[in-house]
């Protein structure tokens, strides 16, 4: 078999989309300067809570709306945490993490009375659909042909975003608050209301991370699933300079990282040497990364407490 | 600093009364009844001795680890690596337990150093990224754990699996009786590695509090830029509290392995969530060593206490986890009666002559 | 005129301590209203009332006459009051023009129409004939520049009444020629504006009215053809200053020595090109410059906190470069920073452990090799504070608790503390009041005299002249002059200052 052919590129398409959405996310909460580490655990919940609303409702619209809901309520959690209460934003993200993992195996337990994982075979996931023009081209085509809708819905918001930052007021003011918050505060700015917006908005784009996971790939939900997406959505967001365009084309690597890894492991090399591959390949961007991605007053930030 | 105690007893309180009441409300919905669920919990933690030894036993991979965590904390950096570092520990220290040729007490020996070294190695390699390279130690060491765990797992279902059972399982081969950490009491779980346990965290707390060293470590939590000033060095401060913490993070995994398990298991460091405990420990404890060893005690109870939980009632497991995040999300929250006047204030605070 | 603002019997407590008390101040249409006072005269506080970042404890406030309570800076801005701070409010990321519109950005439908903000800032600095680039980004921008956006941008909001917090500090001084014209300009055109300072040529320059305030009280309130510096400065201070110690004579051989030191780019700030300084022993020599201009490289260049490209700095003819922070110290430089929160102190440490950095290593504080006696430092520390008269309550003080005055002079006691043969002194006194000033000054001279090497950075020119035996001035990372302390006016040290040359 080859390795690099167009069914890759299909599958890195499908394998990216978590990773673009979530590093969107997480672009949006660098851009009002919230260092969010606890998107692993809002895609963690959104994977859960689109399975959720999927067994109880039988609709995927519904399905999807619960994921995104689910997201943004965590992530407003956070919001509250450390723009109310002033906590540390990384150990609240961090704890967040943590309550995703613990909640999920919790309610794993008590709803659907299963250890591991939950699988249902009368679930559907999401539907496979061709976009119509673009499906059309030669060659790439077939990029565009039977992904979930939520892949075509990742690959515009890029756009969206890029429109609504740089083009619009609300988008001016969503970066200002980044940039100097002190400076935003002191001309009447309300910046708290554009921090809890954009990290609202965040989590809502985990939640969708979270159901392409449960519902695009496979149709089920198993302990921790997201193993370490949502960290890798956060270096995307800093290798992409929290830029839409520079988040878009870091997601796509990682993405293709992962897709290759799942080829590996039908070429019989030990499976535990092929899960490596993304996350060796995140360390090594690492390198080309300064700080934490994001011009602010505050660079040279350091890690510390 | 008499307002600061103030501020983090009440930290502490809030904190473990939300956490109780979250706790209350996942019983709730498990359909158990809140304060006999409690009592079941307490009795399955300290209810009789052999509990009880269980319980200082769960609690002593976190201790260290907590205190490792905390050292860094202390020295300000976050290190999240411990996980990692305690499986590569622990999985190099059992293949020195195992194949080093002589004595029990060399191969114990050899395990322990070899082991410190290992995890302060991946450690310090993380510390090293971030002081030359600016590579943020959070993700590194995320990062890391993911590595390694995997690294290990390879390690131990090929080229070091233990073939002689029937099914092939992932896991080492088992020590030999004589290279094993003895037991506190016998029959019971706890081991020699909770004493030493102890004993490392009064040593921390003395070095912080009365050495230069430990000195040059609390100021570089402070303010890095007034300790690089006085000529504490950034590197070797970023370096030295590395190999510390992911030493001690080192010694948590191989006491598991020479003082309970006995081989190393994939994935028995990693399923009892014990580096993410010991980070909640360090937390909780404002990284003090002292306070670490009650938090770590706490959190250890939690656990077998969920245990007994687990057995005797329809309450599962995972219980314990929502508790313990729900602690961790309001443990650094400044909680005061005015929080919602500051906001008001934080308006604008422009600094200028005053 | 009519009365355009009026501040009457304004009180402001913190706990027991009147920041301001009873205050009355009073602005016309198109008047520029200077209030002068020492460091924690209560200048800033009254304004902060005045901008709604601070509510008063007691007295009313009012605008055109209509008694106003503000709780937010946004009320006092759609009152037509604006400020610009003393440390810029700015976006260096952001051009000049979104920079000024920001807040009030023109747009159609959401939509940030950022070509015609472009325009309604050219035209507006037009009108009042500033010069500014509004396509530019921030961070590229001077500091007069920046200044001027600032202004701008208080304009832009639609000010009528502009305060300006210090707004010379930072200035050359001809910039601050620059922001004098523009400051007329405005008033002219009827804008008022109150100009807080505590520099007495500027305010007889352009102020139609001065209020001095001391100890958070008015001592007097003039129109300017009716005073004189000598006058405003004893109601600022209300005594006579005391003199600086005796300077004995002094004539040691050269102590440190900064030769053709470069030090590159880093981000936007002014690099170090081919510095050359000798210091000898018992001789303080003075850098004056506008600050920025490299001076905290050069510190940061000789004590070791930043690598140089090329060059050397000796000790005694040795050099010193590949040394670390730390065996510089014990080679015996010693350093008041300058900036006393970010390098000189941990704020959340008590004032003993902030005390012992650089003691830490030393034997005599020791027990054993590596462990601390605290016991045995104690003393050193009380001496500190009886020497300096630092209020404190115990060493256990969290020293963020303590006033800036008394943290520098801790800082300024530790570092003297050494005996090192060589002290940076960069900005030994920067926002403390004038009792701490001039024991810090006193401490300096004593140690002069001692046979130290004393290099002294400041933006002060007073304070330059005062202490200095030689003075260098530093423009743009070169030394552009040297001059005697005989020679130094403080004409020629301001012509080289902007760059420009004095023929001896």
């Amino acid at each position: 078999m080859e390795l690099f052919d167009l069914s890759l590129l299909h599958s890195t398409m499908r394998m990216f989309t978590p990773i673009l959405l979530a590093a969107l996310g997480g672009l949006l909460c660098a851009r009002v300067g919230v260092f969010n580490v606890g998107l692993e655990g809002l895609v963690l919940i959104g994977a859960f809570s689109a399975i959720v609303g999927n067994y109880f409702t039988d609709n995927l619209i519904v399905a999807v709306t619960v994921a995104m809901l689910s997201g943004m309520i965590f992530s407003f959690l956070l919001a509250f945490m450390t723009i109310q209460l002033k906590a540390n934003e990384i150990v609240v993200g961090i704890a967040i993490n943590f309550l995703a993992l613990g909640l999920t195996t919790f309610l794993l337990r008590t709803i659907f009375d299963v250890k591991g994982a939950f699988y249902d075979s009368s679930m559907r996931g999401l539907p496979r659909v061709d976009v119509p023009l673009l499906s059309d081209i030669p060659a790439v085509g077939v990029l565009f042909q039977s992904q979930t809708p939520l892949v075509y819905v990742a690959l515009a918001l890029p756009f969206v975003l890029y429109f609504f930052l740089y083009k619009t007021v609300a988008g001016f003011r969503l970066l200002s608050v980044g940039y100097n918050q002190a400076a935003a505060n002191s001309l009447g700015i309300r910046t708290n209301a554009i921090k809890y917006g954009a990290l609202g908005l965040s989590g809502l784009l985990c939640g969708l991370a979270g159901a392409q996971l449960s519902l695009g790939q496979v149709t089920m939900f198993s302990e921790g699933m997201t193993a370490g997406r949502g960290f890798v959505a956060l270096v995307a967001t800093m290798l992409g300079q929290s830029h839409p365009f520079g988040v878009l084309g870091a997601s796509f690597l990682f993405g293709l990282a992962d897709a290759i890894s799942t080829r590996l492991q039908s070429i019989s090399i030990p499976t535990q040497l092929t899960s490596m591959l993304p996350y060796i390949l995140t360390l090594l961007v690492m390198f080309f990364v300064r700080g934490r991605g994001v011009e602010t007053n505050y660079s040279n930030e350091q890690s510390s407490r | 600093m008499r307002n600061e105690q103030i501020q983090t007893i009440l930290q502490l309180t809030i904190a473990i009364t939300i956490g109780a009441v979250v706790g209350a409300i996942a019983m709730i919905v498990s359909g158990a009844p809140v304060i006999t669920t409690y009592i079941q919990m307490w009795n399955g933690a300290f209810g009789n001795f052999y509990l009880f030894s269980s319980t200082l036993a769960n609690a002593t991979p976190i201790l260290l680890i907590a205190l490792g965590v905390g050292i860094a904390f202390r020295a300000g950096v976050f290190n999240l690596g411990g996980e990692g570092q305690m499986v590569l520990a622990a999985v190099t220290a059992s293949l020195v337990a195992i194949y080093l040729p002589g004595p029990g007490f060399v191969k114990v020996l050899a395990a322990i150093t070899t082991g410190f070294l290992v995890g302060g190695g991946l450690s310090m390699l993380a510390g090293w990224m971030e002081s030359r390279f600016q590579i943020q130690l959070i993700i590194s060491t995320l990062l890391l754990n993911y590595i390694v765990v995997l690294f290990a797992s390879y390690l131990v279902s090929f080229p070091f699996q233990d073939r002689t059972g029937s099914a092939a399982l992932s896991q080492t081969a088992m020590l030999d009786p004589a290279a094993r950490l003895p037991k506190l009491f016998t029959g019971m779980t706890v081991h020699w590695g909770f004493v030493i346990a102890l004993l490392l965290a009064v040593v921390l707390y003395v070095m912080l509090k009365h050495t230069s060293f430990g000195y040059d470590i609390m100021m570089s939590g402070k303010n890095a830029s007034f300790a690089f000033y006085g000529g504490v060095s950034k590197t070797k401060m970023m370096l030295h509290s590395m190999l510390i913490s992911g030493g001690l993070a080192g010694l948590a995994g191989v006491f598991e392995v020479l003082g309970s398990q006995y081989r190393f298991v994939d994935g028995s460091l990693t399923d009892p969530g014990y580096a993410w405990s010991g980070i909640m420990a360090a937390l909780l404890a404002k990284s003090h060593p002292l306070a670490i060893v009650f938090a770590s005690l706490f959190l250890g109870a939690l656990h077998t206490g969920s245990l007994g939980l687990e057995r005797n009632t329809d309450v599962p497991l995972e219980i314990a986890n929502v508790i313990k995040a729900t602690l961790i999300l309001f443990i650094t929250a400044k909680f005061s009666i005015t929080w919602w006047q500051r906001r008001k204030k934080a308006g604008v605070s422009t600094s200028g002559t005053v | 005129m009519s009365e355009r603002i009026l501040m009457k019997n304004v009180t402001k407590k913190y706990g027991d301590f009147y920041a301001n008390n009873e205050i009355t101040f009073s602005l016309q249409d198109a008047e520029i209203h200077a209030i002068i006072g020492e460091n924690g005269a209560g200048k800033t506080t009254l304004m902060r009332i005045l901008y709604g970042l601070e509510e008063q404890t007691s007295g009313s406030l009012y605008v055109n006459g209509k008694p106003v309570r503000f709780s937010s800076p946004t009320e006092a801005i759609k009152r037509g009051i604006g400020m610009v701070h003393q440390h810029f409010m700015l976006f260096p990321h952001l051009t000049v023009a979104e920079n000024i519109v920001i807040g009030h950005e023109p747009s159609s439908a959401g939509l940030f129409n950022r070509k015609k903000a472009v325009s309604q800032v050219k035209e507006l600095a037009a009108s009042y004939k500033m010069t500014i680039d509004p396509t530019k980004k921030v961070k590229h921008c001077s500091v007069g520049e920046q200044q001027r956006i600032e202004i701008l941008k208080v304009l832009y909001q639609g000010a009528e009444t502009i305060i300006l917090d210090e707004p010379t500090a930072v200035l050359t001084p001809h910039e601050v020629k620059g922001l004098m014209d523009t400051l007329k300009l405005l008033a002219t055109s009827g804008k008022s504006i109150i100009i807080i300072t505590h520099k007495l040529k500027e305010v007889m320059a352009c102020a139609n009215r001065i209020t001095v305030l001391r100890n958070g009280e008015v001592t007097g309130s003039r129109h300017v053809d009716e005073t004189s510096e000598d006058e405003l400065a004893t109601l600022m201070v209300g005594r006579d200053l005391k003199e600086v110690p005796p300077r004995a004579a002094q004539n040691g051989a050269t102590h440190l020595e900064v030769k053709n030191v470069v030090v590159g780019e880093k981000g936007e700030k002014p690099t170090l090109h081919h510095v050359s300084l000798q210091v000898k022993q018992g001789e303080i020599v003075g850098i004056a410059g506008v600050s920025g201009n490299g001076q905290s490289e050069l510190i940061q260049a000789i004590t070791g906190l930043i690598p140089i490209e090329s060059g050397d700095v000796t000790m005694d003819g040795e050099s010193v470069n590949e040394l670390t922070v730390y065996e510089r110290r014990q080679k015996g430089i010693s350093h008041i920073p300058e900036d006393r929160y970010q390098w000189g102190i941990a704020k959340s440490a008590s004032v003993a452990e902030n005390a012992l950095m650089g003691y830490q290593y030393i034997d005599a504080y020791q027990s054993v090799r590596g462990v601390i006696n605290r016991r045995r430092f104690r003393p050193l520390v009380t001496k500190w504070i009886e020497q300096f008269a630092i209020k404190t309550n115990s060493l256990q003080q969290q020293i963020d608790q303590l006033s800036g005055g008394n943290i520098q002079k801790l800082v300024v006691a530790r570092e003297l503390g050494h005996e090192s043969s060589f002290l940076i002194a960069a900005e030994p006194t920067r926002g403390v009041d004038i009792g701490a000033m001039e024991r810090i000054h006193e401490a300096l001279i004593e140690r002069r005299n001692e046979g130290a090497s004393i290099l002294l950075v400041s933006s002060e020119l007073s304070e330059i002249r005062t202490l200095s035996d030689r003075i260098v001035v530093m423009f743009e990372g070169k030394i552009v002059g040297e001059l005697s302390r005989d020679e130094a006016t403080e004409e020629k040290i301001s012509i080289l200052m902007a760059g420009g040359t004095v023929h001896a």
